[in-house]
């Protein structure tokens, strides 16, 4: 017995990779952060770390929900997927109901819920719940994925919480979106219908970017953004620092660029300045780290005890992935400006917290491999 | 194998395969994305970084910071910086609404009478995007004032009258003013570019001058709001001098009368190839005065007209000018060297009395010439002066005498007290270029009897006015010699003292004794001897004066020169004056010189409230800065050719 015991122990599997990964990530991050914010922070609050420290304070509080989903067992939140689903959704509704001291706007627009000392947006929230809910239902029916109806009815059910949150923030929609896609994609074995999803998400991005207002100036910025005068201000700022940049960059903290001249530095543009800094190379290594972590991802979906862990997987690969292709996109004036951050590096708390939330998950998922059977399986 | 049973639904086979193409997917778009980088790079890398570097003047605004002025002792402002503005058209703005246009130009055309309506049009029309126009440049502020009320005009509701004036704005720059023209032009110097101190005092405290630019910067946010922040220029030092523009004009007033007046006297050309004042107090070596001819106008140093004919100029190759330039700009009294002449004397005779070597008692025996070592030497009286003591061998300029006194004195001694004079060293005084004489003087090893014999009156090596003026002071005030300066006080844009720069005794050149005997001697040099032309009725006064025959030595060539102080019993100005080459058929009469010094000491010494302490004698009465008897001989009216 005891004998069984230790080697069943052995044969526990710990994605170390993974791990090292995300703190090298967040490490450089903090650099980048410094780096790119010390300039308008000292300006701005008389302390060049302000930005930095606040993303320090982000990160520990972020690593406890990682470490502690990390010790649970990821199939307990089956029975939560729904719930999360519906408080998601509850809570995107609330942040835009203007209630004093429970809603707090930023940037023209309410999107963090106070909540005590904490404030977050219900939006990130969403991310998570539809990775939750979507994996739980996935694995409940997994021969209707095989029927374009099926794949419907998923995606229906989805839309509620999309539209709720296209409303306020429509690059979260977005995200969403992409998302579900993407775990339906994995789940169900045809292609062909998801070109049609992918032509009817395109055509509903269209008509989103249509219907908002300060979104269409943003695709006036896109295409023209030498012409669009303010509007194209932050895209084209961008763009300097990028070409500015060259093959190896200015060196780390010779940006000239975050000298005020790009909004929103530390946050949303920072690859810009990373690009500015460090140049094409460095750029390309940060690109590389990501497919480092995706792949690192890929295989522990693969190799997951079962099919909702995988899922899970995929839905949180999606999200990063998602969410840095966005980024770069916007950055590089690929897309038109919208607000995505850059996972891991970017400063922002919610986003953050969320983020190492997944990853607490993700290791979950990787923690229940074991080896003996993935031997298995290749002998099969 | 208990789990087996428990159906558990795994990840098949088929969704591996496709989680693999959404992973080969992303891997797909990011290298896309890389390439996008790339591409971005490789073709717009060079524009963008340009637009970068602009951009440091584009969206940010430098606020200059304001040079520091230079006033004088009194706070006489002799350098200034104002305030002059560019005018900026942003035409993107102007032309932003068609109802801006018309009343934009129309302001500008009617504030700004220089600008050209057609133009204006033209631009509004052509060049509508360009946000950079630099319509005038430097117009100063009273002319900017009109079109800032205009677009700024309210009615009784606070209402702009004229809200369709845009896209007009205003860039601050400083410009250089020099209220005295050409007033002390070499020592205050001017700057190019702005704040890049030329020559002079501009030069050499260009860092204390000099502030820190501000920033005026701003960003949009996400709300597409303009936010703002503003880092205060910091504007530079004020320069206090120990100058005093009431004597500094007395001076170079004097010099330019000289000089108006001996202009083509004997050949064709200027009254002298150089005049120099230097005025110090002998009390604190601050230098009170300091002039030189040719002068030049500070707010227009790159003009030669003064100097040559417009055709000569036009003629002129860059580098002549450029070397006209640098000649007009030297400041005789601290870059040139020449040989002094007589007025060594007195320093050979305090080196002799202060060891010990010489005194009142001896005498010697001039018989117009010296033979030594087989080279003849003579004295300025070819027939000789006869015996001659100390005093009178000052009082005549005896080189024979002199001569004979170096022999008691040794070479040990002379060159050592020369180097306690300061010659062969640099002052240190606070002006750029200080020449640099320590070739120009002979070292002990290398002294031969000549040169002991012929330094002793001047001759034979060489030393700069300002060398000469600070060890003179030395020699009268008790022997104290101050590091000559002209910079008094540095302070802040505000008014507040940052530092003050007391005089500085850096050593004792000779006894007390020894500087009261010597200016007992110059006093009897005024009164009775060579430089009573010098004399200032009712002032008394010592002084000495110089004789240098230049190189080549007999064609003629003379370097004459006076130094005195006033008043005897306690000096409180020293004055040194030097004429290179005075446009005189017999150039070797320090007359020149004197008459100068006299012409400016009479207005300098009331004016610095120093009361006449002797009975007024009818001396040197009606004389000019010519000295109106015509001492000069040899008028020519400027026939002669200059060799």
């Amino acid at each position: 017995m005891s004998g069984q015991k230790s080697r069943e122990k052995k044969t526990t599997y710990f994605d170390y990779n993974l791990l090292f990964i995300i703190i090298f990530l967040m490490c450089f991050g903090l650099v980048m952060l410094y780096s790119s914010s010390s300039y308008t922070s000292a300006n701005k609050y008389g302390d060049s770390a302000h930005y930095l420290k606040l993303q320090i304070r982000n990160i520990l509080v972020g690593l406890v929900p990682m470490i502690i989903l990390a010790k649970i067992d990821y199939r307990v939140w089956k029975k939560f997927g729904t719930l999360a689903y519906i408080l998601s959704a509850f809570l995107c509704l609330i942040v835009m109901l203007p209630i004093p001291g429970l809603v707090r706007s930023s940037h023209g627009q309410a999107r963090w819920l106070n909540l005590g000392p904490f404030s977050f947006q219900p939006s990130e929230f969403a991310k998570i719940a539809v990775i939750l809910f979507l994996a739980m239902l996935i694995e409940k029916i997994p021969k209707q994925m095989g029927r374009l109806s099926g794949v419907l009815k998923v995606l229906i059910m989805i839309i509620p919480l999309v539209g709720v949150v296209a409303i306020n923030n429509l690059s979260t929609a977005v995200i969403i979106f992409g998302i579900a896609v993407c775990m339906l994609f994995v789940a169900s074995p045809k292609y062909a219908q998801f070109f049609i999803i992918a032509l009817c998400g395109v055509a509903l991005v269209v008509v989103g970017i249509v219907f908002a207002g300060y979104r269409s100036t943003r695709v006036g910025a896109w295409l023209h953004p030498e012409t669009a005068g303010d509007a194209g201000f932050q895209t084209l700022q961008a763009l300097y620092a990028i070409g500015s940049g060259k093959l190896f960059g200015k060196g780390l903290g010779q940006s000239l660029q975050k000298m005020g001249n790009v909004p929103e530095v530390q946050n949303d543009m920072i690859f810009s300045i990373i690009c500015e800094e460090l140049g094409l190379f460095g750029a390309v290594c940060v690109i590389l780290l990501y497919v480092l972590l995706l792949w690192r991802m890929m295989v522990i979906a693969n190799n997951a005890k079962d099919m909702y862990g995988a899922l899970l997987v995929t839905g949180i690969m999606s999200h990063i992935a998602i969410q840095v292709i966005l980024n770069i996109a916007v950055v590089t004036n690929t897309i038109p400006n919208t607000g995505v951050t850059l996972p891991f590096i970017s400063y922002g708390g919610t986003s953050l917290v969320f983020l190492l939330a997944e990853i607490g998950l993700l290791l979950s998922v990787s923690k229940g491999i074991r080896l003996e059977e993935i031997e298995q399986v290749r002998n099969d | 194998m208990a789990r087996r049973k428990k159906p558990v639904k795994k990840f098949t086979r088929r969704m591996r395969a496709k989680l693999m193409v959404l992973f080969s997917g992303i891997l797909f778009l990011l290298c896309v994305l890389i390439g996008r980088l790339m591409y971005i790079e490789h073709t717009d890398g060079d524009k963008y970084e340009k637009k970068v570097l602009s951009m440091q003047s584009y969206d940010s605004k430098i606020i200059p910071y304001q040079r520091g002025d230079i006033v004088d002792r009194n706070g006489t402002v002799l350098a200034t910086s104002v305030a002059v503005y560019n005018v900026i058209l942003d035409c993107s703005v102007m032309t932003s609404k068609e109802e801006y246009i018309q009343p934009t130009i129309d302001a500008l055309v009617s504030c700004f009478p220089e600008l050209d309506r057609a133009e204006l049009e033209k631009y509004a029309k052509e060049e509508k995007d360009n946000r950079y126009i630099i319509l005038a440049k430097k117009i100063p502020y009273n002319e900017v004032q009109p079109f800032v009320e205009l677009q700024n005009e309210v009615d009784e509701k606070k209402n702009k009258v004229h809200p369709n004036i845009n896209g007009v704005w205003f860039e601050k720059e400083y410009k250089r003013n020099y209220p005295y023209d050409s007033l002390a032009a070499s020592v205050i110097g001017f700057t190019s570019s702005g704040d890049v101190g030329t020559i002079g005092l501009e030069n050499y405290y260009n860092d204390v001058l000099n502030g820190v630019n501000g920033r005026e910067y701003g960003y949009l946010n996400s709300d597409s709001a303009f936010e703002k922040t503003v880092i205060q220029a910091q504007d530079g030092n004020t320069l206090v001098c120990s100058l005093d523009a009431n004597i500094q004009s007395i001076v170079e007033e004097k010099i330019a009368e000289f000089n108006k007046k001996y202009k083509n006297n004997y050949y064709k050309g200027k009254g002298s190839v150089n005049t120099a004042v230097v005025v110090m107090d002998p009390n604190s070596g601050e230098v009170l005065a300091m002039a030189d001819y040719p002068g030049f106008d500070l707010n227009n140093p790159r003009d030669l007209s003064g100097l040559y004919s417009k055709k000569k100029v036009a003629k002129m190759s860059e580098d002549d000018q450029m070397n006209a330039l640098n000649g007009l700009w030297q400041n005789y009294c601290v870059t040139a060297t020449y040989e002094p002449g007589s007025v060594q004397k007195p320093f050979t005779v305090a080196c002799g009395l202060d060891t010990g070597t010489i005194n009142d008692k001896m005498t010697f025996d001039c018989d117009g010439h010296e033979k030594i070592n087989g080279q003849t030497v003579s004295c300025v009286a070819r027939q000789g002066h006869g015996v001659e003591t100390i005093r009178t061998t000052l009082m005549d300029s005896c080189n024979d005498a002199i001569m004979q006194m170096t022999y008691k004195i040794g070479k040990e001694n002379f060159s050592e007290y020369q180097s306690v004079f300061g010659f062969g060293q640099k002052t240190g005084i606070d002006l750029p270029g200080e020449a640099n004489t320590s070739g120009l003087v002979y070292s002990l090893d290398d002294m031969k009897a000549i040169d002991l014999a012929t330094n002793a009156f001047g001759q034979n090596y060489n030393c700069t006015m300002i060398q000469m003026a600070s060890g003179f002071c030395s020699l009268i005030n008790g022997g104290y010699y101050y590091q000559p300066h002209i910079v008094t006080k540095i302070t802040d844009a505000s008014g507040n003292t940052i530092s003050t720069i007391e005089p500085k005794v850096v050593k004792q050149t000779v006894s007390e004794r020894t500087s009261k005997k010597v200016k007992d001697y110059l006093q009897d040099v005024v009164s009775k001897g060579t430089g009573g032309t010098a004399k200032v009725d009712g002032y008394s006064m010592g002084g000495k004066t110089g004789t240098g025959e230049k190189q080549p030595r007999k064609q003629g060539k003379y370097l004459v020169s006076f130094m005195g102080f006033a008043p005897y019993d306690d000096p409180q100005v020293v004055i040194y004056c030097v004429v290179d080459e005075p446009n005189a058929a017999d150039q070797a009469h320090s007359y020149f010189a004197q008459n100068i010094s006299r012409e400016i000491l009479e207005e300098v010494l009331p004016y610095m409230n120093i009361y006449p302490d002797e009975k007024k004698t009818g001396r040197n009465k009606g004389l000019d800065v010519t000295g109106e008897n015509a001492q000069y001989t040899g008028k020519n009216d400027g026939t002669k050719k200059r060799e």
